[in-house]
């Protein structure tokens, strides 16, 4: 199992932030090995469909800035592993990943973290439902497969990821029954100037919008589904505007719906790194400095890891963690780390009006929270209903830790990812707290699910390292 | 100043077990807990109750402890989920059988009702075990706690009983005079305590160290592992004849992969770490014991910190040249024991006539 190769960087995650930091390091002649779980580079944003799917393919900017990527990271000779989940990292750095068949450990100096975000869904009655899916998990159906999900569907949260998803599906060929937003539309007009700053992501943002006026897509603003229940042939939606009280009920085959994203923070609490709440980053961030250092030496933050800024402002990100990692080995001088890192510094403060206004628009409003009924599952893992957890807090549970080791929340396979920020949101509010006085789940290996089979192999009984038994 | 008649130091099984027996004897108790109620190795211990791992010695401790486990809603509550199984140890070379019929003797003689039985009758009891072992041994005086209940459940009953809980108290001093306590706490707090007892598992050593008591408590970090959930495997404990592992599916699907396989940690920032090496090795022990198991996951891993004296025998009792001061700590297989044992050390406490010699931490100064 032990590889024992040993690097000066191990970048995990090859999105655009994973992919520009690993160049800036290799660029110095460091030994760089970044490692991803998909089979490719370009991470969640520029996820372009398989070689196989030469028709399309081509024509993709995802496709031409994927490509781009393989080249740069063929130019500059940095080792890649893809198809590889990682499941565990421990000090100093040994880095434990499997892939379809094996199991491997590589040994590095220094980390820079890269893995992104994943989304966030707010739970309601029938959340759990066969035929709702996340929207950011639908972005992935399309962007990397061209489908969709079901001829008709319901897209339902916040934030402009409802927008891009409407678009390609009405591109692709499907029907949108209605887009059911959180915010009202007087929130999209007034972020329009903040939007304004990025004029590449504004222009299809106003491609899409169009595309969805054109379509007469129904929207329904301030409002959130509340039930959906599985009927002959589909599901049904049960649409409430939280402002007037109204509800509309839609039949309706899939529904995708997600309230934005939250940042990956497995392998930094796994590392005890220092965390901080941060709601308009995502929640619970990897604490930073400016440079994006980590309170743990030698690990460094790239991407939207330590705070959510989008994906523009991700391959600068990435320059700015893994410079701070080339000055911090004294790879690079004071003098042009200062200079270089100004330049980038200044560019992503642009970004962040940018950041901001979409942290807005994907804001979590109140009602959605208070709204969660008493019987519905907020772990899915384990089954764990918003009433068992306020048991738990009504009998003393006083930090998220606690509550799982009450109820059982957060232990499966997830790992808490799922259920952490709306559990917080729910019982910060029933105790009057703030989530940060509730803390956040101890990181636990394995970060992903391992698999038995594919971790153990074939094994002899007598090849099994044994450990003595306890005395008599 | 606040008053109690007896402050507990440590709120895991063994303070919360004696807490509440003098509770319920009408004392006036303070646990405090640097952390939260059984949230150490109470909390995270794999629950499991069986008398195939347990030392000789302690097996008469560990099956009264077991009755009291089977029996929580009478003296505990009843939200712990604890079920009783059969317990199988299995053998898979000639020389683990040898090893299995002689320290199963040995346990019978301590009073484990342990009888060795063939593959055949094995199989028959749990047919998803192996079929390549050589025999194995049964007891049907096994089972498991969902020891992540634990908490939840003596937190609930020791309020019931009126003990003062003081959690997220780290204790940074302890003042003996006049034969009474002043315990003084890190954020500046005091209590003043008739009697005292030391109750902190793993910080044992360093909580000794308070009253200038010196004796050596080792640290071991061990490794948990658990699947996701998945359809019913397996329906008995398993442990091994050579080796550590003790292995059961709880109700809810999930299987728990334990018997004390090392990883690394610390007591002073409580930090652990799992070895990966060791995981496999234990993964590998349970899925030879129970083949169906590879099919499954692995969902999470994590560390609970046991205490051990140089003889891996408890420590519990009177501590000398204090008046009213006492210990409990080290109990090995002490989730097991942990709540007769606090029920012990509670009836010494009240002068009834208990017999704690084994236990005495005499042997140490």
């Amino acid at each position: 199992m032990i590889n024992n190769r040993k690097y000066d960087v191990i970048v995990i995650g090859a999105g655009p932030s994973g992919v520009s930091s690993a160049i800036n390091c290799a660029k110095k002649g460091l030994k760089v090995l970044i490692v991803d779980l998909n089979s490719n580079s370009g991470g969640q944003i520029y996820r372009a469909p398989p070689k196989t799917y030469k028709s399309i393919s081509k024509k993709l900017e995802e496709s031409e800035i994927q490509k781009k990527f393989s080249n740069e990271i063929k130019k500059f000779k940095i080792e890649t592993a893809f198809n590889h989940t990682v499941w565990q990292v421990s000090p100093g750095f040994k880095v434990n990943a499997f892939n379809e068949t094996s199991t491997i450990q590589w040994q590095t100096k220094s980390l820079i973290i890269a893995t992104g975000t994943y989304e966030k869904i707010i739970p309601f009655e029938g959340w759990t439902t066969p035929g709702v899916i996340g929207l950011a998990a639908c972005t992935v159906m399309l962007k990397a497969h061209h489908f969709i999900p079901s001829k008709k569907i319901v897209l339902a949260g916040n934030g402009p990821l409802l927008m891009l998803v409407a678009y390609y599906i009405i591109q692709f060929g499907g029907k949108i029954d209605a887009i059911v937003d959180t915010s009202s539309k007087i929130d999209w007009i007034r972020s329009t100037l903040s939007l304004i700053t990025n004029p590449k992501n504004f222009k299809d943002g106003i491609k899409w919008i169009f595309k969805i006026f054109f379509n007469r897509v129904p929207i329904y603003s301030t409002s959130s589904i509340e039930k959906a229940v599985e009927v002959d042939r589909g599901i049904k939606v049960t649409i409430k505007n939280f402002m007037t009280g109204k509800t509309k009920n839609i039949v309706s085959e899939t529904v995708a719906i997600g309230h934005g994203l939250i940042p990956s923070t497995d392998i930094t609490r796994l590392l005890r790194a220092e965390h901080i709440y941060n709601e308009q980053k995502g929640g619970w961030i990897a604490k930073v400095d400016r440079f994006l250092r980590s309170s743990v030496k030698g690990v460094y933050l790239a991407g939207d890891g330590a705070g959510i800024s989008g994906a523009l402002a991700a391959s600068d990100k990435g320059l700015l963690a893994s410079s701070a990692l080339l000055y911090d080995e004294k790879i690079i001088s004071e003098k042009e780390f200062n200079q270089y890192t100004h330049k980038i510094l200044k560019k992503l403060d642009k970004f962040e009006v940018f950041a901001i206004a979409i942290s807005k628009l994907n804001s979590i409003p109140k009602n959605l929270i208070e709204n969660i009924d008493n019987d519905t599952v907020l772990c899915r893992c384990e089954d764990v209903t918003k009433k068992e957890i306020l048991k738990a807090v009504d009998q003393g549970a006083k930090d998220i830790n606690q509550i799982k080791s009450w109820t059982r929340l957060g232990m499966g396979p997830c790992q808490g990812r799922t259920c952490q920020y709306a559990t917080s949101k729910v019982v910060a509010e029933y105790l009057n707290y703030e989530i940060k006085d509730l803390g956040y789940l101890t990181g636990r290996s394995p970060i992903r699910p391992v698999p038995l089979d594919r971790v153990l192999g074939d094994f002899d009984y007598e090849k099994i390292t044994k450990v003595e038994a306890a005395p008599l | 100043m606040t008053q109690t008649d007896v402050a507990i130091i440590g709120g895991g099984i063994n303070g919360g077990s004696t807490g509440l027996e003098l509770a319920k004897n009408g004392l006036d108790v303070t646990i405090i807990d640097k952390n939260f109620i059984c949230r150490g190795a109470s909390g995270v211990n794999a629950g499991t109750l069986t008398m195939h791992m347990t030392r000789a010695q302690l097996i008469p401790y560990a099956k009264k402890g077991w009755e009291l486990w089977m029996n929580t809603s009478k003296w505990l509550s009843n939200d712990i989920d604890v079920e009783k199984k059969n317990g199988l140890c299995l053998a898979f070379t000639e020389d683990e059988e040898k090893l299995l019929i002689e320290r199963s003797k040995i346990r019978k003689e301590y009073g484990a009702d342990i009888t060795i039985i063939s593959r055949k009758e094995a199989k028959r009891i749990d047919s998803n075990i192996n079929s390549k072992i050589k025999c194995a041994a049964f007891c049907e005086m096994d089972g498991y706690v969902s020891a992540n209940q634990t908490g939840h459940a003596y937190s609930k009953a020791l309020k019931e009983n009126k003990v003062k809980m003081l959690e997220n108290y780290d204790v940074s001093e302890i003042d003996y005079r006049k034969n009474k306590y002043v315990i003084i706490f890190k954020n500046g707090e005091k209590l003043f305590a008739s009697s005292l007892i030391l109750a902190t598992g793993v910080h044992l050593e360093k909580t000794l160290k308070l009253l200038q008591i010196n004796i050596n408590i080792k640290c071991l970090p061990q490794q948990l592992i658990v699947s996701e959930r998945m359809p019913k495997i397996m329906d008995t404990v398993i442990t091994v004849a050579n080796g550590k592992l003790s292995l059961k599916q709880f109700k809810n699907g999930t299987v728990l992969i334990g018997g004390g396989w090392p990883g690394k940690g610390n007591i002073e920032d409580n930090y652990t770490e799992t070895k990966p090496e060791n995981l496999i090795g234990n993964m590998m022990l349970a899925c030879h014991a129970v083949p169906k198991l590879k099919s499954s996951r692995v969902a999470r891993v994590w560390l609970g910190l046991e205490a051990e004296t140089d003889d891996a025998m408890p420590i519990i009792g009177k501590l000398p040249k204090f008046k009213n001061a006492y210990v409990i700590g080290s109990i090995h297989s002490g989730y097991t024991s942990g709540p007769y044992m606090g029920k012990l050390l509670a009836e010494k406490f009240l002068g009834k006539d208990v017999d704690l010699s084994l236990f005495d931490i005499k042997r140490f100064l």
